[in-house]
């Protein structure tokens, strides 16, 4: 789920930044060290939408640097266990499917797809159920839950099922062509 | 063989679908399973839900619990629901507004849309610095928004949830509602289950909710 949030982070910039331009040249610096990051905690940081503030700088001791703590409103994308997400199938093997939503990935094991779908091997690899009216194959689109999430330094990764009610295929690529 | 399950259950989306609905209840082949009637595993747990996410008194997202080895047992047995309900209920495992910051707000989906777009529209006027590139997870962020929105006027969605909120509805319960297709009140109770004390209170104001959101999508 997408979440709007207030952040702070303390900036460092280099006295030949300073001038007229200071502000922007730490919105700047804000943007490139902290969009696309992400963290445990706040998930995915998807996009800066605004600076609330920008408080008086400390001089770091030797060095020259300034640190300026700025707040800032974002737009996060953040997985939680029991969230169900409608997620493009990527790849698919006997181990189960991943799946991406937004920025998350998602692994689909076998044991938490139907039991009435079977791993079928080939060109396309897929999921089908064996009157073949059902498919998971790749760029299928599937509704599932996610039921955990293991953070990394640069990731996401969950853990999602579609062995519940209102979960599974909502289109594959073969009736869509 | 076995026949998928809920094959009939439709969604807006051209193309297949494979979602499971309760009156379809899983397979062909356990018929007396149907009878007994599969719970959504939300089912048992949502007590506990809905105790927690009002204790703290705050506008929580629902407090959703998910569970491997239950998830993997859920289609198998056909006492699922019995077995689910002799373990001892785990304690609540996310209250994400709370757990990201104070300043958390839920966005529906079509919102974040919204943003995202503007911000890449602009992204020439909003930095004058080449070296500054939109990241993956923007771009995924972005164009998952877009895959999935379903309203065109977030505001128009807003205003017609506004009333459940007279009914305790939180923001992230409100967002999980506008965030898919629902098209039956028991398919909002699957999705979110801290709404399961509130089942009879809230059934008939969700009726009227799912209605007229189904309006918008179409005119949409």
């Amino acid at each position: 789920m997408f979440f709007h949030i207030v952040l702070e982070r303390n900036m460092q910039l280099h006295p030949r930044h300073f001038g007229r331009d200071l502000r922007e040249k730490l919105v700047s610096k804000l943007m490139k060290d902290v969009e696309g990051t992400c963290s445990g905690r706040h998930g995915f940081i998807v996009a800066i939408t605004g600076i609330e503030s920008v408080g008086k700088g400390l001089i770091r001791d030797g060095t020259g640097f300034v640190t300026f703590p700025v707040k800032y409103q974002c737009v996060v994308f953040r997985p939680f266990k029991g969230e169900i997400l409608e997620a493009v199938v990527t790849m698919v093997n006997k181990m189960g499917f991943f799946a991406e939503a937004g920025p998350v990935q998602i692994f689909v094991s076998n044991h938490l797809i139907p039991d009435d779908m079977e791993f079928q091997s080939g060109d396309v690899p897929n999921y089908t159920t064996s009157d073949g009216s059902v498919k998971i194959q790749k760029e299928s689109e599937v509704r599932l839950k996610i039921i955990g999430t293991r953070v990394d330094a640069t990731e996401i990764f969950c853990i999602g099922t579609i062995k519940d009610d209102f979960l599974g295929v909502i289109s594959d690529p073969g009736t869509n062509a | 063989m076995a026949e998928k399950g809920g094959k009939g259950f439709s969604l807006p989306k051209s193309g297949k679908s494979s979602l499971k609905s309760p009156a379809s209840k899983g397979k062909d082949d356990s018929s007396a399973k149907s009878k007994r009637g599969r719970k959504v595993q939300f089912d048992s747990e949502g007590s506990l839900d809905t105790n927690s996410t009002k204790s703290n008194g705050k506008a929580d997202i629902p407090s959703f619990k998910g569970d491997l080895g239950k998830a993997g047992k859920g289609e198998k047995a056909g006492s699922a629901g019995k077995s689910q309900k002799a373990k001892a209920p785990d304690p609540l495992e996310l209250r994400v507004e709370q757990e990201l910051s104070t300043k958390t707000t839920c966005m529906m989906d079509c919102e974040a849309a919204d943003i995202l777009q503007g911000i890449q529209e602009n992204m020439v006027v909003l930095s004058d610095d080449p070296a500054i590139k939109l990241p993956v997870s923007f771009d995924r962020g972005l164009a998952y928004g877009q895959r999935i929105r379903l309203y065109d006027n977030p505001q128009a969605v807003e205003q017609i949830l506004g009333p459940l909120k007279q009914h305790g509805v939180s923001d992230g319960e409100l967002c999980m509602i506008a965030n898919f297709p629902l098209e039956s009140v028991d398919e909002v109770f699957a999705f979110v289950p801290s709404f399961k004390n509130r089942k009879s209170k809230l059934r008939v104001p969700l009726e009227n909710v799912l209605a007229e959101l189904t309006k918008l999508r179409k005119a949409a």
